[in-house]
């Protein structure tokens, strides 16, 4: 069986020395919601022989617990609770989707521990919050030994668990520039509470005389990705807000999702529901 | 790798050998051993583990223990001064709320942490606070009736300080 190790460091310096060593597999932690329970799946089940020792390393000593704003930009600290968001004024003010996305994740006992950044790096298709992040552009800073760089939230994300974070380099903050349209989230699970996905999306429009003038739509839970759906944009773009260009825009989700089956849901019934989701989201983001 | 990990449990400093990768449900139960916390499913779903972290429920299954380094837990076993339960304690006895039992502590705690932040709560409130906690008996009604009763203050005031501002 493999030992485990933990060390929670206190500046980055200290965290990309802990980093160094290869001998050992490297593992982040954030609020743990998602990572502690998959390391007592890990520990229960058969181990395999020759496994690298694992180190977990606590980011919650590296002050990233904050939300900030400026002018033109709010800029979120990664390891900032679900709870926290929910709370905060500027975040109500600015980005009520957000709000929304995060008052259907899971519980508030989860919301409690639960962060943005461990959200975005666990890299979960049906992540709530990342659907929102999408339409809202949002930049994610990631940092390493070498520096800072920052990704736009569409690019971010390669696979099932997989985003372009090299394997040292640690999210720090999300940054969401402050905009004039508005932004909606609407989410499909098997019940009211407490549940993961079938299908989640958002949308972002601006609009001048019930004529679309910028659209961004993202859909999640039915690709390896969370996916921004230019197909659906592209026909709603300059068109006027009619439930029937809507509708007809929507449907074009179709074409770029590539649903599986999977506990919650099957391929079929998440080909037949995006449009609907994405319709909806639509819907609420053009609300007066 | 074991280490010593210092925390309040229930407004007592405690001082504990950790492993790395133990949960705070684990080091509760199995080196503390406090029960009230129940493992129900041992991945955030049953809510059967939930105590009160720094003040706010959190499931213990999903807490890595050693990241409770200097904090403040409480379980259900901390809520009663002497013999005089807590009035959310009182009031799921006196409405019937516990059937099997499993599920009440984590209950409890959920329940508690949620008055501090919202005294005055909706029944819906009190059902959507609630809805991390799964009951197998499927006493939600009465749980909700119970603590709305403790909100109008049937139940007289709810303790403040003691345990929750170690």
């Amino acid at each position: 069986m493999r030992s485990y190790f933990y060390e929670s460091p206190d500046s980055f310096g200290k965290l990309f020395e802990i980093l160094e060593d290869n001998s050992i597999e490297m593992k982040f932690l954030a609020g743990g919601s998602d990572f502690v329970p998959r390391l007592s799946l890990e520990r229960e089940k058969i181990h395999k022989e020759n496994q690298k020792d694992s180190m977990i390393i606590n980011l919650s000593d590296l002050g990233l617990n904050y939300i900030v704003e400026n002018d033109t930009e709010v800029i979120i600290g990664a390891t900032t609770t679900f709870a926290e968001i929910e709370k905060n004024d500027i975040i109500k003010g600015e980005f009520p989707a957000l709000i929304k996305a995060i008052n259907e994740i899971a519980g508030f006992s989860v919301r409690n521990i639960a962060t943005i950044g461990g959200n975005i790096m666990n890299a979960s298709p049906a992540a709530d919050s990342v659907p929102v992040l999408m339409v809202l552009e949002a930049e994610f800073v990631l940092r390493g030994p070498d520096g800072s760089r920052n990704i736009e939230a569409k690019e971010f994300f390669t696979g099932p668990g997989k985003t372009v974070a090299k394997e040292n380099e640690v999210l720090t903050h999300i940054i969401i520039r402050k905009n004039k349209g508005k932004s909606a989230f609407n989410k499909l699970g098997r019940r009211k509470a407490e549940t993961l996905s079938v299908v989640n999306a958002a949308a972002y429009v601006e609009k001048e005389n019930n004529i679309c003038k910028a659209v961004r739509v993202a859909i999640g839970s039915v690709a390896p990705t969370v996916l921004r759906c230019e197909e659906v944009e592209e026909l709603l773009l300059g068109k006027e807000l009619t439930e029937e260009n809507i509708r007809v825009a929507s449907e074009k989700v179709v074409d770029a999702i590539s649903p599986i089956d999977d506990i919650r849901a099957s391929a079929w019934y998440r080909k037949k529901v995006a449009p609907v989701i994405v319709r909806r989201a639509i819907e609420a983001a053009i609300v007066d | 790798m074991s280490e010593i990990l210092s925390f309040y449990l229930n407004g007592n400093p405690v001082e504990v050998l950790v492993k790395p990768e133990q949960t705070l449900l684990e080091l509760l139960r199995d080196e503390l051993g406090l029960t009230s916390p129940k493992c129900g499913c041992n991945h955030g779903d049953c809510g059967a583990c939930t105590v009160i972290l720094d003040g706010k429920a959190v499931k213990s299954c999903l807490v890595l223990a050693p990241t409770v380094k200097g904090k403040k837990v409480v379980t259900a076993d901390g809520l009663c001064s002497g013999e005089k339960l807590h009035p959310i304690q009182q009031a799921f006895l006196d409405y019937g709320a516990p059937q099997c039992g499993y599920c009440t502590p984590g209950m409890v705690m959920a329940a508690t942490a949620f008055l501090l932040e919202n005294p005055k709560p909706t029944k819906e409130e009190i059902k959507e606070a609630l809805s991390g906690n799964l009951c197998r008996c499927a006493g939600y009604e009465k749980y909700t009736e119970a603590v709305l009763a403790v909100s109008k203050g049937e139940f007289g005031l709810l303790p403040e300080g003691s345990d929750f501002n170690v």
